[in-house]
């Protein structure tokens, strides 16, 4: 199947806008570890802004500083580094934010960043987190945001552009020292603040610009083409950068696709995922949620990543019961399960990867992961009783082997047979062996809430980024007619130590949709699909 | 056992506080005329600040609406406002909390009922009646019934929303485990700002006791 185009609705702030078709569909079976070695340009931009205080429209100063590269090549990722938000905020809006008992203000930044090329757009969030600071009596509030940002490649030749656009800025104000700490009602107060780049910004928020594609050094290390291939399989199976002939011939235009932002850029289109619905052969419960999951795994052996399209999960969600006494945390577990859903089998579709064996032998594997038990999710909520921050450990466990269906090497179909997979599933150290023996990957991420800010991080109804460490166990049953690719595959990808990231998108609850609507974020599509199609993150 | 004395004390202290900031001086005798300008009039109001629901874990809207009419009147207490559109969170802002995201739908209209004035700060001190919302996350739903106490401040036209704990009630928790149940005691917090929907100037409500 064809690249599409990838308007996928992802209803949030960060939301991409894509002027151009089949731009973010083509995600990168295979990452360049290295980016290319040259010089950097330091960028330092002061811009006007219009912030939405309570007492209303007030101008604040946003200097914006970062270190991009001078040049990149077409399809090389970068990522912008040393990003410092400075936000200004007139001694009138500090006034709006002197609560009583206020002395302290933690933020957090969110800025907008355009990316274009050509005329092809994508945005970036470029998120910051500030020190406390003091909320100075007299004069303005100075809050320096810091913070890694995604990064971005250029899809051909052009200048690609960084300019700024909407920032906001999370407010948490702390009470002074020996004031009430009692509650959540004593806390003095928070608010997330909107700030509109001020019509007479320069160069309308103009940050930096690296020029992609002729002249520019070429990346070392990890295989590409010059421009990438731009195809896509069937099952949305990405195929981006390699010169493995597989490809359609590329469709005119496409110079004009859209930057690519790899962390939080576009989703692919719902057509060109799997479906994610109960059905009579899985029906659901009251406390039935489907979701999709994507991203990358390393294979370190192979100097590259696989990319795991969006996949269909089906959770059962557990209820929070009381967890183990705590003189400083009111403690809450729940424990859910879950299982892949893909064609009535509990797997990932079907996706690819493609990497350099030994450096030299270009590979192509066509896998799934396949569940050989449920998938456990364990979710320990931990409410602070001193400020009542809130913090969600989410564990999830699965046991998955990993199947190779199909394989070729130069460009030489090999017949790995029907049972070619791992001798075990796929493994990662437990942090709790003990009551969770036998071998299966991890992955954890975390939730935070400080009161009276929006949540942030992973947590299992609203989705995002889950992260482990998994070993590649040995390949058996991999070949046919006599020919053995059990020591290839075993000595190719098999061993320990691989990255593996990926992001879970919000769930849908079966007994409880949300549809989109003016007053809420789409759960759930009309015939109770996931609503959110997530984007892989490296 | 442990666990259920250290979610009193949390309840508790929840509520202490609460009950500090709402405490208002009383006028030396109760309003009984309500004098709303304009009257009858349309109106709207969007959150200052961030809102905080919570409901044993706490809950953060960064958007939040509402409208409706308001209208002199007489009693004591006496209902000055009908909040007849009352919305938390937004299609691209979703109140979120660590257990995900939270949709609340609101059963309205809900009521704003003067109790007291103090003539020299212009402050109606009341709550607002007939609250009822449907709240979701997950497969978590429940009912929160009640009033919140609040303030209404003529010079700023903020409507001050401060609930005690007490006030409100959970009903028909179902599939929220221990963490939402019909003993855990719903509190909203959070300050809007008052506007006439057709003019933008700020409504004044003014008690007498003639």
């Amino acid at each position: 199947m064809k690249a599409t185009p990838a308007a996928a609705p992802r209803p949030s702030r960060s939301r991409v806008r894509t002027t151009s078709i089949a731009a973010f569909v083509v995600l990168a079976a295979l990452v360049p570890t290295t980016a290319a070695a040259t010089g950097t340009q330091e960028v330092e931009a002061e811009l006007p802004y219009v912030c939405a205080l309570p007492s209303g429209q007030l101008p604040a100063t946003v200097r914006v500083s970062a270190e991009f590269p001078e040049r990149a090549r077409a399809g090389e990722a970068f990522t912008p580094s040393g990003v410092t938000t400075t936000v200004r905020l007139p001694a009138e809006a500090v006034a709006d934010l002197a609560a009583p008992d206020a002395a302290e203000v933690r933020a957090a930044t969110r800025l907008d960043v355009g990316v274009a090329q050509n005329t092809a757009t994508a945005t970036a969030t470029w998120r910051g987190t500030a020190e406390p600071v003091a909320l100075p009596e007299t004069g303005p509030l100075t809050l320096v945001a810091t913070g890694d940002v995604p990064s971005v490649a250029g899809r051909g030749d052009g200048d690609l552009t960084f300019s700024a656009g909407a920032l906001a800025i999370d407010l948490a104000l702390g009470a002074a020292e020996g004031a009430a700490t009692d509650a959540a009602t004593a806390d003095p107060g928070s608010l997330t603040v909107d700030c509109t780049l001020a019509e007479d910004a320069p160069e309308r928020g103009l940050l930096a610009t690296v020029p992609v594609g002729t002249g520019a050094p070429g990346a070392s290390g990890a295989p590409s083409s010059p421009e990438p291939a731009g195809t896509s399989g069937a099952s949305g199976a990405p195929d981006d950068g390699q010169p493995d002939g597989t490809g359609e011939p590329r469709p005119e235009g496409q110079s004009e696709r859209s930057p690519k932002v790899l962390e939080n850029g576009g989703a692919p289109d719902r057509d060109d995922v799997p479906p994610c619905r109960y059905d009579e052969q899985h029906p659901p419960t009251d406390v039935s949620l489907n979701a999709y999951i994507t991203g990358y795994a390393n294979v370190n052996k192979m100097k590259g990543a696989a990319y795991l399209p969006p996949s269909c999960v089906l959770i059962e969600q557990g209820l929070p019961e009381p967890g183990p006494p705590d003189p400083d945390y009111l403690i809450f577990d729940t424990v859910s399960y879950a299982d892949f859903h893909y064609e009535e089998r509990k797997q990932t579709p079907p996706f690819e990867a493609t990497f350099l064996s030994f450096d030299f032998a270009p590979v192509k594997a066509t896998m799934v992961m396949e569940q050989t038990g449920p998938m456990r999710i364990d979710s320990r909520m931990k409410i602070r009783l001193s400020d009542f921050t809130t913090i969600t450990d989410t564990y999830v466990r699965a046991p998955l082997v990993l199947r190779v269906l199909d394989l070729e090497v130069n460009g030489t179909p090999l017949d790995v047979g029907s049972g070619c997979r791992t001798r075990t599933s796929l493994t990662s150290k437990d942090p709790d062996p003990a009551h969770f023996p036998g071998d299966h990957l991890v992955l954890y991420g975390r939730g935070e809430q400080t009161v009276g800010l929006p949540a942030t991080g992973y947590l299992l109804l609203s989705g995002g980024a889950l992260s482990g460490e998994m070993s590649v166990p040995a390949f058996t049953g991999c070949g046919s007619d006599g020919e053995d690719l059990d020591r290839l595959l075993t000595a190719s990808v098999s061993g320990p130590g691989n990255f593996v990231k990926q992001v879970q998108g919000q769930t849908c609850a079966i007994a409880a949709p949300v549809f989109p609507s003016p007053e809420n974020e789409g759960q759930c599509t009309e015939d109770l699909q996931p609503y959110e199609i997530p984007v892989a993150e490296r | 056992m442990k666990k259920s004395i250290r979610r009193s004390a949390l309840v508790a202290c929840a509520a202490a506080s609460a009950l500090g900031l709402a405490a208002v001086p009383s006028s030396a005798a109760p309003s009984t005329v309500w004098t709303v300008t304009p009257s009858p009039s349309s109106f709207k109001a969007v959150n200052v600040g961030n809102i905080v629901l919570t409901a044993t874990i706490p809950m953060t809207c960064t958007t939040s609406t509402a409208a409706g009419t308001m209208a002199s009147t007489t009693g004591n207490p006496g209902d000055v406002a009908d909040i007849t559109t009352m919305n938390f969170g937004s299609s691209t802002s979703p109140c979120t909390s660590v257990l995900g995201n939270v949709t609340t739908t609101s059963v309205v209209p809900w009521d704003v009922i003067a109790v007291d004035y103090n003539a020299s700060t212009g402050v109606t001190t009341g709550y607002v009646g007939n609250v009822k919302a449907n709240v979701t996350a997950g497969a978590c739903k429940f009912t929160v019934t009640g009033k919140a106490s609040g303030t209404y401040t003529n010079s700023t036209g903020y409507l001050a929303i401060n609930s005690t704990a007490g006030e409100l009630v959970v009903t028909n928790p179902v599939n929220c485990g221990a963490v939402v149940t019909t003993a855990t005691k719903p509190t909203f917090k959070g300050t809007y700002a008052v506007t006439v929907a057709s003019t933008g100037a700020i409504p004044k409500i003014v008690g007498s006791n003639p």
